[in-house]
């Protein structure tokens, strides 16, 4: 089915923002020319004006195959980019992200890349991540670079160490806070004393990636993203993994904490007094908005409008922290008919009504419908129950339908090209408090 | 030259045989160009360069009142993500109150659609997007996939034309036929050419005002399409119809920008004014052949050299040439007051130009005449025979290095290095790897700001001015950002990359 205005990109988009992310690695793109340099506007100008980071935007190395490799071949343009990029580009890590039209035309990359392996002993380690467009979206990408550096990065065999674990399942770009999410969760959960390996941050390594098979367990903060990845680590490894929802705020981080520990069987003790001294904190703070919010009527009804992520998230958020009314829950990444039950019922673990509230929706255009199937429309009586006051958390494609509902909007979801975002995350306590700041902020802008 | 018979208009690559990869001086490429040498050039290391669907697209969306379909993976419309506030900013700098931003779709092909076709998708797209938005126009990019399967886009154009209002435009603009992003600029004309002027006339009113008629006709011997592929802000356009009202001309803006509706009177126009051949070359021929439109196109109206070149071109045509130099003498004396402040602030300044050949090549001229920074290195996009009349000025001129690159900041960083310039101005995607090695930055072309006529001129000495009363940004990130090259990459030549083929990559 066609999408309108969808919110993502492709695998080659999704991936190239992961191995962006990744410290010291570079992406060759075996692709179309502008393959590249389309990404690149989706990944810098929409996440937040995150940036061209170390090698992206326009430095990213790629192949450009045009028409004469889509009929001959695209094998000796690849087997050239690679020596070539070992010249000019400093590495650690390479990774070879195949395109459409690479894919279609079947170049053998696994081959080209033995051959430049054995060619170039001792230079930079070279991986393949598949790309191909119509694959799926950039959700995907992500996913499939999780997967290459699983099986083809990883040192396998490792002996398992206590108290070690990987997080993932925050894509970087497409989840906009991605790198202060990271920074957060990996923060409580050294605070209940674990070791974390979460790959993308300034604080993670490629070393430490490369060890990533020794884990106790790997977490997945996200129902969807990176589930396929823990499924190929497991197998490879042996490393079981957790999946989680993303948590926002006290409540959310509380829960996911002990469901952790739980699962690891940590020191209960240590876990809640780890939890008392932040709940504390988090709950001083939060506090500070009690005048405002009780002299002004801060209770707002909500639509949120995100991945299934941060839907889920942002949800549970909203109403069990803030008080508001989600109205509308619009999941915006595409969900497969036979996934959406399990869906559902996370939902229904933290959301009241959410039979009522919770839709599928890709198209940007129909948010506006599938509100107005739920609350009723101005009907001309005097006493019309209007959908006011109103907040819509959505991503910059929901700028328009908010204006015309009066509602207020905070860019929360992908895509984000209105915020700026160095390392502001959502996520765990100290995110929590920061999405209350923004929101109320853009609630009282007038003010 | 006409190829508006042909469903797909040729590529650059076939019609121009432009040169994207070179590095040394003018002479070197002026002449290489001529005796056709430097065609086949490529680079045995590239960067990822703009897609030219990503191109066309966004100048189709610009159109206001039209949805553009990507037909192709969902990734390929991915840039629309980064431009939805841009768009909006654009119409409503022109007035449309009812600017909505960009309204895009994808057909969103997956793995089954590559083995079956993705006809269907694109089918169901069309219908849904004249039922949700009722558009005057519905543009079709096509993509690399689609292409390679072999879906026949003007096919599906062709059967749902009758079923639908919206003018149904497929745009042949797959990322892989081109190694110019300019193609797109063609592809874009080539479906306006075919689809939007073609068969559209004015309906007639029922009764006709002939006073009215004959005041048209009138007053179409004195007016002009003004060409704006989307590059040109709005205090451009402004700036550029005073000058033009100035000799006594009234000017329409093609065709970003403009309600499709109105296009119909490009026909009636005296002349087209191109303000870059780059965009407009294919547009402006066609129009002439078919219409009888007669155009000009030898440069950009950027610093007073070519403001003045420009308008002379314009007013020989309407035999306004004392006019138009009464017009120049008088704007020139009151620029040059307003810059003499400035001036001072320039002297000993060197600066590197990057972009567009046409722009590059005023806008470096412009910087030497006009404010007296020394230009020592000139970047084109690509250069192709329209180059040599903007590169005039530096003629002879072996101390300004000049190379030939889409982006590739590879060479441009080790460029720099050398050079040590202290004012970078570039295009986006390249701008940034000259700020972070700690160069300040203007940024040579963008929708907001001014850089057009002598307007432009005034406000492009002030920004500068701006930027080196303060340019410790800059420095920062010189002083600490990390770029991805190696250090004995700087040492290298930076043109090593560059191969001369027969048959270009």
């Amino acid at each position: 089915m066609f999408i309108e205005r969808p919110r993502f990109s492709c695998p080659l988009g999704g991936a190239m923002a992961t191995v962006n992310a990744l410290p010291g690695a570079v992406a060759i793109l075996h692709a179309s020319p502008g393959c590249g340099g389309n990404s690149n506007v989706a990944i810098m100008a929409a996440a937040g004006n995150m940036g061209s980071g170390y090698c992206g935007g326009a430095s990213v190395s790629a192949s450009g195959i045009g028409e004469k490799q889509i009929v001959f071949g695209g094998s000796d343009r690849l087997v050239e980019q690679l020596e070539t990029s070992g010249e000019v580009l400093e590495a650690d890590l390479f990774v070879v992200i195949t395109g459409c039209t690479a894919e279609i035309i079947g170049d053998d990359i696994n081959a080209i890349l033995a051959e430049h392996r054995a060619k170039n002993l001792g230079g930079p380690p070279v991986i393949h991540a598949s790309g191909a467009g119509f694959k799926g979206n950039s959700y995907f990408g992500y996913d499939s670079v999780l997967q290459s550096l699983f099986k083809q990065f990883l040192v396998p065999g490792r002996t398992r160490v206590k108290g070690k674990v990987n997080l993932w399942g925050i894509p970087p770009a497409l989840d906009v806070f991605w790198e202060g999410n990271l920074i957060e969760l990996r923060r409580v959960l050294e605070g209940i004393g674990l070791k974390v390996n979460s790959f993308f941050t300034k604080e993670d390594t490629l070393a430490e990636v490369k060890a990533a098979g020794e884990a106790e367990l790997n977490l997945v903060v996200s129902p969807v993203n990176g589930v396929a990845a823990a499924e190929v680590f497991k197998h490879i490894h042996g490393v079981d993994y957790l999946v989680t929802d993303l948590p926002i705020g006290a409540k959310a981080t509380a829960e996911f904490l002990q469901t952790v520990a739980q699962r690891l069987g940590l020191d209960q003790a240590a876990v809640e007094g780890f939890l008392h001294r932040e709940k504390e904190v988090y709950y001083h703070y939060f506090s500070r908005l009690s005048d405002s919010y009780a002299d002004l009527d801060l209770q707002r009804y909500a639509v949120i409008v995100a991945d299934t992520t941060y839907a889920l998230a942002l949800s549970r958020f909203a109403e069990n922290e803030l008080g508001w009314l989600p109205k509308l829950v619009a999941v915006t990444d595409p969900c497969e008919e036979s996934a959406r039950p399990a869906i559902l019922q996370r939902f229904e673990q933290g959301l009241s009504g959410h039979t009522q509230a919770v839709v599928f929706e890709t198209d940007t255009s129909q948010i506006s419908r599938r509100l107005f199937e739920r609350w009723p429309k101005p009907d001309g009586t005097k006493y019309y129950q209007a959908f006011s006051p109103a907040f819509v958390i959505g991503s910059r494609l929901d700028k328009e339908f908010a204006d015309s509902i009066g509602a207020g909007h905070l860019s929360v979801a992908y895509p984000i090209s209105e915020r700026v975002v160095l390392n502001r995350g959502y996520a765990g306590y100290r995110g929590g408090l920061h999405l209350i700041e923004d929101l109320f902020s853009v609630v009282l802008s007038n003010r | 030259m006409s190829y508006l018979h042909l469903k797909v208009p040729p590529t650059r690559d076939v019609r121009l045989k432009p040169c994207n990869a070179f590095g040394g001086k003018l002479c070197g490429l002026v002449d290489g160009q001529k005796q056709g040498c430097l065609t086949g050039n490529g680079r045995t290391f590239a960067q990822t360069t703009g897609c030219q669907l990503t191109l066309s697209m966004t100048m189709a969306a610009s159109i206001p009142n039209t949805v553009v379909i990507y037909h192709g993976p969902v990734g390929c419309g991915a840039s629309s993500l980064g431009l939805t506030g841009q768009a909006k900013l654009s119409q409503l700098a022109r007035g449309n109150v009812d600017a909505v931003g960009r309204v895009w779709m994808s057909t969103n092909l997956d793995e089954t659609d590559v083995i079956l076709g993705g006809e269907a998708k694109l089918e169901a797209a069309i219908l849904e997007a004249e039922r949700r938005f009722r558009p005057h126009a519905i543009f079709i990019g096509n993509t690399c996939v689609p292409a390679i399967i072999g879906d026949d886009i003007d096919n599906v154009a062709t059967r749902l034309q009758d079923r639908i209002h919206a003018r149904i435009i497929p745009l042949h603009c797959e990322g892989f036929k081109t190694r110019f992003v300019a193609t797109a600029y063609d592809i874009v004309y080539h479906g306006i050419l075919r689809y939007l002027l073609n068969g559209e006339e004015e309906r007639q009113p029922v009764l006709r005002d002939e006073a009215k008629e004959r005041e048209y006709e009138v007053r179409s011997k004195r007016t002009v399409n003004l060409l704006n592929v989307g590059s040109m802000g709005y205090v451009d356009e402004v700036e550029l119809v005073r000058i033009l009202n100035a000799i006594g001309l009234e000017a329409n803006v093609y065709p970003c920008f403009t309600s499709p509706e109105k296009f119909v009177k490009v026909k009636d126009a005296a002349l087209s004014i191109s303000i870059c051949a780059t965009h407009d070359d294919y547009f402006v021929e066609h129009l002439k052949e078919h219409y009888g439109v007669p155009y000009v196109l030898n440069t950009i109206p950027i610093g007073t050299d070519n403001v003045r070149l420009w308008l002379l071109d314009i007013a020989d045509f309407f035999g306004l040439r004392q006019e138009a130099l009464k017009v120049i003498e008088a704007e020139e004396a009151e620029l040059n007051r307003a810059l003499e402040p400035l001036r001072a602030m320039f002297r000993g300044k060197t600066a590197f130009v990057s972009t567009g050949e046409i722009r590059a090549g005023a806008q470096a001229c412009m910087l030497e005449r006009d404010l007296g920074i020394k230009v020592v290195g000139i970047r084109a996009h690509h250069y192709d025979q329209f180059g040599e009349i903007v590169f005039d000025h530096f003629k002879g001129r072996e101390d300004v290095t000049i190379n030939v690159a889409a982006n590739q900041p590879f060479e441009q960083v080790n460029l720099l290095r050398r050079l040590k310039p202290d004012l970078y101005l570039g295009h986006g995607n390249s701008n940034v790897w000259a700020a972070k090695q700690g160069v300040p930055v203007l940024p040579i072309y963008g929708p907001n700001n001014s850089y057009l006529g002598y307007k432009g001129v005034f406000e492009v000495a002030t920004r500068l001015a701006r930027l080196l009363s303060n340019p410790k940004y800059f420095n920062t990130l010189g002083e600490t950002a990390k770029l991805p090259y190696r250090e004995a990459w700087y040492g290298e030549d930076p043109y090593r990359y560059i191969q001369h083929t027969e048959d270009a990559i």
